[in-house]
């Protein structure tokens, strides 16, 4: 479904170039769900990004549905990728109502039926037709994020990538757009790329990951590996380790003082 | 614990809007030794408003009142504005979320910490200056002369909210408030924080109010742990005893979230109970 | 549609149009076009803004059945010249024996017309120069932003004498000299709210849907400029009503006998000691509907635009 070879982005030349994404190759398959891990400046939020064309493809290839993505991507590929943003109060329009949001892209692609289709979205992601006319400001984080993933579904893409589509929203309201999530893939066929600092999260959504350092691939395992402990990396190991809470007794990690 | 160090005894904030009075804070009480105390909620709980409230910074609308609110035995609510200006950075600190917002971007690091020194005690530059220095390596800076020199915007998240923490500590205060002092750092590097921030608050016998929403994290950090929902606190526990979390809205919060350990889905969601916010 | 009953919008038309689950487009709109009224009806001088604006329009409207005699027209001027306010002539007459209260209800809808069509050129200019120039950026930015920068040096009455100097003296001239010198600030104003706009996760979003440039910019960018530059225009139109005086004072706006505001001073001028209401009514005229749309402005910018109040 998506084929990434050696890609590289970068951003600016000479002194103020940014080596953003070294030499970052992976496949998903379709249906599958495939998460990018790291911390902020592991380049995992960009790889997200010059896929769908928000940041630039330096050199290597992104194929998505066998086709290799063109620059500016064709109205062609929207149809089969969209994202879902981190920060739902900031990925709506502040002035649209519900309605409005999710009808841009029908109309942008000439859909016909809006009508059925905004109430068949909202249903999709557990929101009522009530919730139609109203703006963003009278919505909750977790209804908003709602809303961003019916806009990114309206079209029907085949393509998902979610950039840490929980990390802004409470633990309790993440359970339940997890779930959301994973319902929605298993009903719609999606596959999903999953952009998280979390490794639970991304355990908990995806198969196989990615796990990020620097703008370079660290090392892919599975969720399976990183539930029994097993990682062959001294960063993975960290990671989990850190994602356990805190512990008194723990030895120093080696690297956090970098910077 | 023969004397509490921080005693809160019903607190309340009120902020009265155009559109009538929302009571962020409803009666929050608790007593606190030299020790390290948790507040967990989620975002509108009134946490953060409860910190606040402590240091008198509770924004302009806001209304502070309780029947109790006395540090060290110091009542903070009828005690003078100059007294309150010297509890304040001085016998009681604040860190907070992000480092970017709560550094002067103007000033080097060093200045600032020698600035918080001299506010609040007496003492020569050059004397400010050494004690600024060992602060910085205190928060295990690896080169304390050279972060000195450096402008904030110069130096990664995780070493300035290092940085933020020397200046806080540095006037050796009684007791620490922090607010979400790690949320917005990686996950390495807070944990590298914490360990430094805990390190201090056990040497030096300061005790220490950690507000977060992080239930796993707070309570594997605190001693003990208050549970806040719709501006009331709704269980009070031992940080080891949370495994037995008799409140609804604790034990939900613990199950909902994803871990490493064990697979479950779907995830189990909280069923808020509106009899929970009475 | 939303198929929700009547029966749950019992208590009157204000629940209805605050309510949190608005059924139609319609509701929506007006909801929060209630909720804006109401945050500016608490400002009782925008209020009066308001009123003194309205007022300048009813005016300029029904000036036929208001004014009670011709603005044009003279009276005998053996006996009816420069007569000071009475119950006869409220203002007073002029030189020309014409009565001063219905020229200045005459001269209400030029001042109108002047106000109308400087916002409704300048404003789309500056609003269309400033989101194309702030969202395209690169060389489209720079070249317009220079073509602003140079609009933008010329004082403002200079280019408006020069540009009448040029094309004649008469009011739709001097209109168009405004507006072409009154753009470059709002096209700032757009561009500098469009560079806020440009990388915020909204846009990107519509992007990724395959929305094309025209339609991200008129779409989703220019409705979120539009409400700093109405209370930014509406502050200007003070300064507009302004210029139009002191172009018709120096006789190069309205031609006599147009009934202009500021012609009307000019030649109150040459009585200013002895009948001072020549000068002073339709002065007072001018400084009343500056005043209000600086009240109006005031107002308008704390409900559409809270973080400037401040």
């Amino acid at each position: 479904m998506l084929d990434i070879q050696n890609l590289q982005v970068v951003f600016g030349t000479g002194r103020l170039r940014v080596d953003a994404v070294k030499d970052v190759s992976f496949h998903v398959e379709p249906g599958a769900a495939y998460g990018l891990v790291g911390e902020s400046g592991s380049g995992k939020s960009t790889v997200l990004r010059a896929i769908c064309g928000l940041a630039p493809i330096t050199s290597g290839r992104v194929v998505v549905d066998g086709k290799e993505v063109t620059t500016p991507r064709s109205k062609a590929f929207y149809r089969t990728v969209q994202m879902v943003f981190q920060d739902p109060y900031a990925s709506l329009h502040p002035r649209h109502t519900v309605d409005r949001t999710l009808s841009e892209p029908l109309a942008i692609h000439g859909e016909k039926d809006a009508e059925a289709r905004i109430l068949q979205a909202l249903r999709e992601v557990g929101l009522g037709p009530s919730f139609r006319f109203r703006y963003p400001h009278q919505l909750s984080g977790g209804q908003r994020q709602r809303i961003a993933i019916a806009r990114a579904l309206i079209l029907r893409p085949k393509v998902l990538l979610l950039d840490e589509p929980t990390s802004a929203l409470d633990a309790s309201v993440q359970a339940e757009i997890l779930n959301l999530l994973d319902d929605l893939r298993r009903k719609l066929g999606l596959t999903y790329i999953l952009v998280s600092h979390d490794l639970a999260v991304v355990a908990h959504l995806c198969e196989r990951l990615l796990v990020m350092r620097h703008g370079e691939a660290v090392e892919e395992t599975t969720s399976k590996a990183l539930r029994s402990g097993v990682a062959s990396n001294e960063y993975t190991q960290s990671l989990i380790q850190a994602s356990q809470g805190f512990t008194r007794d723990a030895k120093q990690p080696t690297q956090a003082l970098a910077g | 614990m023969t004397k509490p160090l921080l005693d809160v005894e019903d607190l309340r904030v009120r902020f009265h809007l155009r559109t009538g009075t929302v009571e962020a804070v409803r009666g929050v009480s608790f007593q606190l030794g030299r020790e390290r105390l948790g507040i967990v909620g989620e975002s509108g709980s009134g946490k953060s408003q409860t910190g606040r409230a402590i240091l008198g910074l509770t924004p302009p609308p806001g209304e502070v009142t309780a029947k109790r609110l006395a540090f060290d035995g110091i009542d903070l609510l009828t005690a003078s504005k100059r007294t309150l200006r010297t509890l304040r950075g001085g016998r009681i600190s604040m860190v907070m979320q992000d480092p970017k917002y709560s550094l002067n971007p103007v000033m080097t690091i060093g200045e600032q910490i020698i600035e918080a020194y001299q506010a609040h005690a007496r003492a020569s530059w050059s004397e400010a200056r050494d004690k600024a220095l060992s602060m910085l390596e205190a928060v295990k800076m690896r080169d304390p002369s050279r972060v000195f020199a450096l402008y904030p915007h110069e130096v990664s998240g995780g070493m300035g909210q290092r940085a933020m923490i020397a200046m806080m500590l540095v006037t050796d205060p009684d007791l620490l408030i922090a607010d979400e002092p790690t949320s917005a750092l990686d996950v390495t590097v807070s944990m590298e924080v914490l360990r430094i921030l805990d390190e201090l608050v056990t040497e030096r016998g300061m005790g220490l109010i950690f507000i977060s929403h992080d239930l796993k994290l707070v309570s594997s950090f605190c001693d003990r742990v208050l549970v806040m929902y719709a501006g009331r606190v709704v269980e009070e526990l031992e940080a080891k005893n949370l495994r037995e979390a008799k409140h609804p809205y604790t034990q939900g919060l613990m199950r909902c979230l994803p871990t490493l350990a064990d697979d479950v889905r779907p995830l189990p969601t909280l069923n808020r109970d509106p009899a929970w916010a009475l | 549609m939303a198929g929700a009953p009547l029966a749950e919008q019992p208590a009157g038309l204000r629940a209805w149009l605050l309510s949190a689950e608005p059924h139609s487009r319609w509701q929506a709109r007006l909801g929060r076009f209630y909720l804006g009224w109401r945050a500016f009806s608490r400002n009782p001088l925008a209020v009066v803004g308001l009123g003194i604006v309205i007022l300048l329009i009813v005016v300029a409207v029904f000036a036929d059945f208001i004014a009670p005699y011709s603005p044009v027209a003279g009276g005998d001027l053996r006996t009816q010249r420069l007569l000071p306010p009475s119950a006869t002539y409220w203002f007073g007459t002029d030189d020309q024996a014409r009565d001063i209260f219905s020229r200045v209800v005459y001269g209400s809808r030029i001042t109108l017309f002047v106000v109308v069509l400087v916002a409704l050129i300048a404003t789309p200019i500056g609003l269309l120069v400033g989101t194309i120039s702030g969202y395209l950026g690169g060389w489209v930015d720079t070249v317009l932003m220079r073509v602003t920068d140079i609009f933008l040096a010329f004082p403002r009455l200079i280019l408006a004498l020069a540009f009448v100097a040029a094309l004649g003296p008469g009011i739709e001239n001097a209109i168009i000299a405004i507006a072409i010198t009154s753009w470059p600030p709002y096209a700032r104003i757009a561009r500098a709210e469009t560079l806020m706009i440009r990388n915020s996760d909204f846009i990107a979003a519509v992007k990724l849907q395959g929305a094309s440039t025209p339609r991200i910019i008129l779409g989703h960018v220019v409705p979120l400029c539009l409400s700093s530059l109405i209370v930014r225009v509406t502050l200007d139109m003070a300064g507009i009503i302004l210029t139009a005086a002191g172009l018709g004072f120096l006789g190069l706006g309205a031609q006599p006998p147009m009934p202009e505001w500021g012609a009307m001073v000019a030649t109150g001028r040459n009585y200013l000691i002895d009948q001072w209401w020549v000068a002073a009514m339709p002065g007072l005229a001018i400084f009343v509907v500056s005043l209000g749309f600086n009240l109006l402005g005031d107002g308008l910018r704390d409900v559409l635009d809270p973080k400037a109040a401040k």
